[in-house]
């Protein structure tokens, strides 16, 4: 696996996009808008490359816009009257609004992008097996239930093409009908095949008492560590949180504290927690060099 | 740790007045391999089931299983879940979650092991099996062979004393079948595990067997070591016979002093010890049909080039193939080659990016679907499940007449014909899915047929089904083909290709490599051909059938 990150422990990583993207909802400070959104477009990048750069440019860009755009448009509140269209104000503080709202939002998304990537179905079930077992067989049934259903219509729509009864022959009604009936064909297959999971399942001894649930993963002190580093990270910004210098005031007037000090360390520690993916994959790269270098 | 006494076992089933077993009785000792076989609906897989208590089915029961000296029914849940492995028929259907590793460790995980032993037990299973380099992946990535091997390591993971395997390779194809029925005979010979299995492919079990349990009708009609089996069942004139292994068929129809031989090596020998010295005539048995190229063709496809994606590899490449009307042409070949693809191609579900495809001469992408699949061209799917629809067989089919304007007297006359025709007619009250595969084969056939079509395409007709079904089968679709019809079956079965077929073509790489009239096609492969060929070509290369061989030698006697 490329990203360094993932390679963590599943917990490491979720409590991390939880946070990123919990902060990255409810601190509307330009400069916090500004890191979540920077960082998190370069981590996507270097998760999921040429691939991110299309989401981000289709997607991302225009809906930026939009929103930026919208606001000011439907959203008349503020002091500062910038000018009259069709008698109505736009003002200054709608704007920045309107701006700091796409900001959230974009960047919101495209963390969730990324936690898609990172968060693989396996370390999902993993997590929430721990709170609930039964759910993380449920959940890893599923998986492999969709998948099934999905080639079976396949074959279903197929065998009935070939007798002239897929939803692609005939009129809108017939169409309709071989649909229904395509339906009706993959519920009865799923039902009889099921019986015979249920045996395989019986017979290596589901439903015995005490049951374990099995995983790959292991809390090494690799992971220790960036959890600790996470918390620190996480406790810097809410202690910046409680003193008010993660948001800004932006009705009736634009109003942000004044620049300081304590100001500047929570800003570092927003942008440590944001790049903290990235921080480790150079790291990485960097030791793997020195140990090339050293042979 | 695994062995069974069973002592006059009687079954049957809720409502049913036929004994599904009738007073068995057989022992099955520590380390043993057991073959049980025997037709469709004998009773093999009843039997199996009364193994594990959770396995068995409802209805009435007499008789006693000892499980390693203990009544089985007093052997407890947790016990029989690790020490009596099961696997079933389907490979799809046994597997429970999503990732091979979660797979695995399932069995171990109900038996409350805890993480480091499953860790470790699961590092071995995958060892042992060769897993590793798939143990991360998606079950739905994995092919139909290593997911019978998959629920196999599975099972094994609990580290049983005796494993049951009910048709374990009906699914799969003849390669990935003997690959896991390698693995099955090494779990026996390296860990001394008791094996059960029922198969139909009898030619890899058969010489590794130790004994030999065949059914008939719920009843055991012999249990002993192979050889002894065969030479039973010819005495019997059983029709089990001709689902034994082709050297001992043969070996049956020829008399001789010699030991039975079981595999291909032990045939070559004993047929050069029949003849030692001997002037051999290899007289060709039967003239091969005429050829028949002044008949039009039926189906036509020229230059032909195919791919799923635009940046895929090409799954058919420059293919030339043309199927005479009136003709039953079998195509061969290896998984991957593209033999489902060229069915799919002429029954218009895929589309060549280059060349043609023609049917009776006039291009394929000129129909409409009305006149291509009704009166023109049917298709039977290879899981004929995907084609039923109502509750009993009968309504299935006339429901193939709905949007057809006709009297209810005439469609019932027409199904019923068909019925006829398809030996189904005393299925027809039951429901599609409570039919064996070979009966499902031939309902789903009924219903492709009431089309009318005059070209038939087969994929894998023969999946699954026993040697008597095979019969039945090719027995229908001579007397269709007597009727004018054209046949294009993809198919891994070559001793039914070459038995039944006019033509076969070999596939590989997206094009047909070499294709001919049955006779010299398979005469001229030397490793690509029946066990029969294979055994007598260096007497009589010319031979391709069972029947043809057993002819040969009588008459060389």
């Amino acid at each position: 696996m490329k990203d360094t990150f993932s390679s963590y422990h599943p917990v490491v990583n979720f409590v991390y996009f939880v946070a990123v993207i919990l902060f990255s909802m409810f601190f509307l400070h330009p400069v916090f808008l500004g890191i979540s959104l920077v960082c998190g477009t370069a981590y996507s990048l270097y998760l999921n490359g040429r691939r991110a750069a299309r989401f981000n440019l289709l997607y991302m860009l225009p809906l930026f816009l939009i929103f930026a755009v919208m606001n000011p448009v439907f959203n008349h509140a503020g002091a500062t009257i910038l000018v009259y269209v069709n008698d109505n104000p736009i003002t200054l503080e709608s704007i920045a609004y309107g701006f700091a709202a796409a900001a959230m939002f974009v960047s919101v998304m495209i963390w969730f992008s990324c936690y898609n990537a990172v968060m693989t179905s396996d370390k999902f079930i993993y997590l929430f097996g721990r709170v609930i077992p039964a759910l993380s067989l449920v959940l890893s049934m599923v998986l492999r239930l969709v998948p099934r259903l999905k080639a079976q219509i396949h074959v279903i729509s197929n065998a009935q093409k070939c007798i002239g009864r897929d939803v692609s022959n005939g009129n809108v009604i017939q169409r309709a009908k071989n649909g229904l009936k395509i339906l009706s064909i993959l519920t009865t297959w799923a039902l009889e095949n099921a019986i015979e999971t249920a045996d395989s399942m019986k017979s290596r001894g589901y439903g015995l008492k005490g049951r374990t649930s099995f995983s790959n993963y292991r809390f090494d002190k690799r992971d220790g560590l960036g959890m600790a580093a996470l918390l620190v990270l996480i406790a810097v910004v809410l202690l910046g949180a409680v003193l008010g210098e993660n948001n800004m005031v932006y009705f009736p007037a634009l109003y942000a504290k004044p620049f300081s000090a304590l100001g500047l360390i929570v800003y570092a520690g927003y942008a440590g927690l944001c790049l903290m993916p990235l921080i480790l994959n150079l790291w990485e790269d960097a030791k793997w060099a020195r140990l090339l270098s050293k042979i | 740790m695994g062995s069974f006494v069973i002592e006059n076992l009687t079954f049957s089933y809720p409502q049913q007045s036929r004994r599904a077993l009738g007073g068995l009785s057989m022992t099955v000792e520590e380390g043993e391999f057991v073959a049980v076989c025997g037709r469709s609906g004998c009773g093999k897989s009843t039997l199996l089931r009364h193994l594990k208590t959770v396995l068995t089915p409802h209805g009435t029961r007499e008789g006693v299983i000892l499980y390693n000296g203990r009544p089985l029914e007093e052997v407890d849940q947790r016990t029989q879940a690790s020490e009596i492995g099961y696997v079933l028929q389907n490979p799809d259907n046994q597997i429970v979650t999503d990732k091979v590793w979660h797979e695995l460790a399932f069995g171990l995980e109900s038996l409350g092991c805890d993480k480091e032993t499953i860790r470790l037990r699961v590092a071995e299973m995958a060892s042992f099996f060769g897993i590793q380099d798939w143990f991360m992946r998606d079950v739905a990535e994995l092919s139909g062979g290593q997911k019978q091997l998959l629920n196999l390591a599975s099972v094994m993971a609990m580290q049983p004393g005796v494993l049951i395997l009910d048709e374990p390779t009906s699914q799969l194809d003849p390669i990935a079948a003997s690959e896991f029925l390698e693995t099955v005979k090494k779990i026996n010979r390296e860990l001394g595990t008791t094996i059960l299995i029922s198969e139909h492919r009898l030619d890899e079990i058969f010489p590794a067997a130790d004994r030999v349990a065949v059914l008939d009708q719920g009843r055991l009609l012999c249990y002993d070591p192979p050889a002894e089996v065969g030479r039973i069942l010819k005495e019997a004139g059983h029709d089990m016979f001709c689902a034994m292994p082709a050297p001992l068929q043969i070996y049956a129809g020829v008399e001789s002093p010699l030991p039975c031989p079981l595999t291909v090596r032990d045939g070559r020998k004993w047929l050069d010890k029949l003849f030692e010295g001997k002037e051999v005539r290899t007289a060709a048995a039967s003239p091969s049909p005429p050829a028949s190229a002044e008949k039009p063709a039926a189906v036509e496809m020229t230059d032909v080039w195919f791919k799923y994606e635009k940046n895929a590899p090409d799954v058919i490449r420059d293919l030339n193939l043309t199927v005479v009307q009136g003709e039953w042409m079998a195509i061969v070949g290896g998984n991957g080659t593209g033999k489902t693809t060229t069915l799919n191609l002429m029954s218009r579900l895929s589309r060549p990016y280059r060349g043609k495809v023609k049917l009776n001469g006039r291009d394929i992408a000129k129909y409409t679907d009305a006149e291509l699949f009704r009166n023109n061209l049917g298709v039977l799917p290879q899981n004929p499940q995907a084609l039923f629809v109502k509750k009993t067989v009968e309504l299935d089919l006339m429901e193939m007449f709905s949007g057809v304007k006709m009297t209810a007297e005439e469609k019932w006359e027409k199904a019923h014909e068909m019925a006829r025709l398809t030996e189904i007619e005393n299925l027809l009250p039951m429901h599609p899915y409570d039919l064996s595969g070979g009966e499902q084969q031939r309902a789903a056939l009924a219903k492709v047929l009431l089309l009318e079509p005059k070209i038939l395409l087969l994929d894998e007709p023969t999946k699954g089904i026993d040697g008597y079904f095979k019969r039945t089968l090719a027995g229908i679709l001579r007397k269709l083909q007597a009727g004018g019809a054209t046949i294009v079956m993809v198919s891994h079965d070559i001793e039914f290709c070459a038995q039944y077929a006019d033509t076969c073509a070999m596939f590989f790489n997206g094009g047909v490599v070499s294709s001919g009239p049955t006779r010299s096609f398979f005469a001229g492969n030397s490793f690509y051909t029946t066990a029969a060929n294979r055994m007598a070509r260096h007497l009589f290369p010319g031979a391709v059938t069972n029947e043809e061989v057993i002819t040969l030698c009588r008459s060389n006697r």
